[in-house]
């Protein structure tokens, strides 16, 4: 064994983020770490590489233990990484990158340096001609962009060259975080051939990410997080079967939940023929919709997160936009909201052009965004969370009656507030102080003081307990059946499936699928956009 | 213009009649260097004015008191601002950008207002005469110095420290998952930053006949003259800071046609440097923006010059 976890426990005040994980990675393998949104694989990342500590547990490389080691001193042992969201040293070269990484095994020249020795030369020369070749290694072309700073090159290069960089390290384990993220199809297999070329030369791989094709194409061993647990290992095609990791990634149906739901399908139970994934007949798309959008393309610089997306919504729906991580969902809720401008593609609410209206404009016109992540203001109170919901609205202002509009608005808080009572007996608490659960009641509460006509709810469940999601869940029913009509982002598939009228499935920026909640529910093809295969 | 006009056609009357602005330009420029290498690995540290008035006060009272030569009296006062150096890194360098500034601010301050202004020995706030300065003849040792100093910094700049402080300033995260101390490298810089100030204090004190405790000299005033220092030439080359000290301490005599309004002009000139060259006079790229096109210069995929 190379990298041996006994039981790892971290926690951040209440919240287990990893708790009691083992893990083993073999010399010479591709071991895959997967899990959900939140699962705790980048916190087990941190904890192994020394940059956060761990409560309990003990960690070993080979016979050198890693137990309270210090980052820097970990590194030296031979365990590098690269980063979700790639740090490399941006004002550096490319050149000037990877030669940092060889700081370990560079001997301390500052008294040659200060003397001007010639034998810096020479150590120099050498260590150059090893930065280009770990820089060929990586599929890069050190003539050309050695020189550039590293910020300026292309996003596939910036993560290669952030590859390059851990291996100047000589490690005996490489961490790679999510090193296919944003990349598009073809970007994703050049990432499989090199991580599959340095495994053949030897080198042990820890791979975490959240494209299934690459994982369980690449890996010998899968390890499956949730909540902070490991709750599968194995071969890929075991753990991409296993009920446990289907229910961790497509969330579990509530009391509505039909045997055939590929969440509800256990080990060893007959799977539903995959010819059913043919009678995903596409519903009837609503004649006159409120919401049309056509062709979306958007990109964030070199990486495009949706290509060619149409949709629609009619007034009065629930529609469910649901796919894997990086699918490009949030993309599209932002774009509607005004925030990110798409490269191409129409986007229309009523006769609003969402592409170029301002987002003030947009939510003035009914559509209103309640973000991922709940995005609420932490130090203020519940209660001026709500009133700050209200600044930008003129009740009444441009009739003369100021004061009465902000009776109405005074007079739509105390709704909204009788709507998620448990708002209001929290109102004079500071809203950080609030459960999850409480703060995404208080952000669609926020949502609702913009008098929504179109509701985009973004991840509402995320990080949620299972109790506390059937709340949620109601309370989007309840706002629907009052008349607002919802699109709604979701990881938990199955949950969003069983509310929602129609819905379309996303997979790496297309669309894929669409359908009614009902068939998209019992179609198999649905688990294969979240776990492949 | 005089100024200029002087300094072209007649250079050896311009060294006469401004032999003390060269010796302060060097004076700050050694300053700007102590500011340079927290800057490069990362730290906003404002403590210098406090390591010089322990090498000026050092200094100066071992002359006043002992009568011990000039060299060892600046090399007792190195030796103390390294050691207070170490003692104020210690707890301060867990912090980070702003709030270390602060923290540094805390030092300087209380050096001053605490220590400098209270003991008998430093004078009491009268400040202290140091009868053996020596003005004129100092620019020499001064200029000396300021040579030996930017050799330093540029063989520094281009080994693992300076390639370790480089990589700390951009990630200090990134900079440990390569193996880099980053604690220790930025202590290293702390108190190197510590001895050059220290350094400069103990020269700066040599070169007046009454050493001031003022605002001005050892307190936050000078922190955020040595700042502009910095910020103003560009902290991502080691002659950056330096250019910076030669333009700001010049600046007086450039605008001294503006009379009264000399404070408006030069503040004016300092905002349009920021404004069109936010990254510095010596910007990203060290000397290519002042090196001449037939300046002969190593394809840059060759030198590994951080920064």
């Amino acid at each position: 064994m190379l990298l041996r976890l006994d039981k790892i426990q971290r926690h951040f005040g209440g919240v287990h983020a990893v708790d009691g994980v083992s893990l083993e990675v073999e010399q010479g393998s591709i071991h895959g770490l997967i899990g959900p949104n939140g699962a705790g694989k980048t916190t087990l990342v941190n904890v192994i590489t020394g940059y956060v500590p761990f409560q309990s547990g003990h960690a070993w490389l080979q016979s050198d233990k890693l137990t309270g080691l210090p980052a820097h001193r970990i590194a030296a042992l031979g365990i590098s990484r690269t980063f979700q969201n790639i740090r490399l040293f941006k004002d550096l070269t490319a050149m000037e990158n990877v030669l940092v990484g060889m700081h370990t095994r560079r001997r301390d020249d500052t008294l040659a340096q200060l003397a001007t020795l010639p034998v810096f030369r020479r150590d120099e020369r050498s260590r150059l001609d090893d930065a280009r070749a770990l820089m060929e290694t990586v599929g890069l072309a050190a003539k050309d962009i050695g020189g550039r700073p590293a910020g300026t090159l292309p996003y596939g290069d910036q993560r290669r060259l952030e590859i390059a960089r851990a291996l100047a390290l000589r490690p005996r384990l490489l961490i790679l975080d999510e090193p296919a993220a944003g990349m598009n199809p073809s970007e994703k297999q050049g990432m499989r051939e090199l991580i599959e070329r340095l495994n053949d030369d030897g080198l042990t791989v820890l791979l975490i990410d959240h494209d299934m094709r690459l994982v369980m194409g690449v890996c010998k061993r899968v390890a499956v997080l949730d909540f902070g647990r490991k709750i599968a290992e194995g071969t890929p095609d075991e753990v991409s079967t296993d009920a446990s990791v289907i229910k961790a990634y497509l969330g579990t149906g509530g009391d509505k939940a039909v045997a055939s739901a590929p969440g509800a399908s256990a080990v060893g139970e007959a799977e539903p023929p995959i010819e059913a994934a043919a009678d995903a007949r596409p519903a009837a798309e609503p004649q006159t919709a409120i919401l049309e959008v056509e062709d979306l393309t958007v990109s964030y610089g070199a990486v495009t997160a949706v290509r060619g997306a149409s949709l629609r919504v009619a007034a009065g729906e629930v529609v469910a936009l649901i796919g894997a991580n990086g699918a490009g969902k949030s993309t599209i809720l932002n774009t509607l909201s005004g925030l990110i401008r798409p490269d191409s593609g129409t986007a229309r609410f009523d006769r609003l052009d969402l592409t170029t209206a301002k987002p003030s404009a947009i939510v003035r016109h009914g559509l209103v965004q309640v973000p991922e992540g709940r995005e609420i203001l932490a130090r203020q109170t519940v209660l001026e969370n709500l009133e700050l919901a209200t600044w930008g609205r003129r009740d009444g202002a441009d009739t003369g009656q100021a004061h009465a509009g902000r009776a109405s608005i005074k007079a739509q808080i105390e709704a909204v507030m009788k709507r998620f009572p448990i708002l209001s007996e929290r109102r004079a608490l500071s809203a950080g102080t609030l459960s999850g659960g409480e703060q995404q009641m208080l952000a669609i509460a926020r949502g609702l003081l913009a008098k929504p006509r179109l509701l985009l709810l973004d991840e509402p469940s995320l990080g949620l307990a299972p109790q506390m999601v059937d709340e949620v869940f109601a309370a989007i029913e309840e706002i629907h059946r009052e008349g607002t009509t919802i699109l709604l982002v979701e990881q938990n598939a199955l949950r969003a499936l069983e509310i929602a009228d129609r819905a379309y499935v996303l997979e790496t920026g297309q669309i894929k699928l669409s359908g009614s909640g009902d068939d998209l529910l019992h179609n198999p093809a649905v688990r294969r956009a979240y776990l492949g295969g | 213009m005089d100024f200029f006009i002087q300094l072209f056609t007649d250079p050896v009357t311009f060294w006469n009649s401004h032999t003390l602005l060269i010796a302060q330009i060097g004076i700050n420029s050694i300053i700007a260097s102590s500011m340079f290498i927290v800057l490069y690995s990362g730290q906003l540290s404002l403590a210098a004015p406090g390591f010089m008035a322990i090498g000026a006060y050092t200094s100066v009272l071992m002359d006043i008191d002992w009568h011990t030569p000039l060299a060892l009296n600046i090399a007792a006062g190195v030796v103390l601002a390294g050691l207070a150096g170490v003692l104020v890194g210690l707890p301060v360098l867990r912090l980070r950008g702003v709030f270390l500034a602060i923290a540094t601010i805390g030092f300087v301050e209380a050096l001053r207002l605490g220590v400098i202004l209270n003991l008998p020995i430093t004078g009491e706030g009268l400040g202290l005469k140091n009868p053996t300065a020596d003005p004129l003849g100092g620019v020499n040792m001064v200029l000396a110095s300021l040579l030996v100093v930017l050799f330093l910094m540029w063989r520094l700049t281009k080994g693992r420290l300076g390639a370790a402080w480089a990589a700390i300033r951009q990630d200090e995260l990134a900079a440990l998952s390569q193996g880099i101390n980053v604690s220790r490298y930025k202590m290293i810089a702390f108190v190197l930053s510590a001895v050059l100030a220290g350094f400069a204090g103990g020269l700066e004190a040599h070169l007046n006949f009454f050493v001031d405790p003022g605002d001005q000299q050892y307190g936050v005033t000078r922190a955020v003259q040595i700042l502009t220092f910095a910020v103003l030439g560009g902290s991502g080359h080691f002659v950056g800071p330096v250019v910076g000290a030669m333009v700001v301490t010049t600046l007086p005599w450039i605008f001294q046609q503006a009379h009264d309004y000399i404070n408006v002009v030069t503040g004016a000139f300092l905002i349009a440097v920021i404004v069109f060259r936010p990254q510095g006079i010596v910007g990203r790229g060290g000397l290519a923006i002042i090196r001449p096109a037939w300046w002969p210069h190593r394809n840059r995929v060759r030198a590994p010059s951080p920064g």
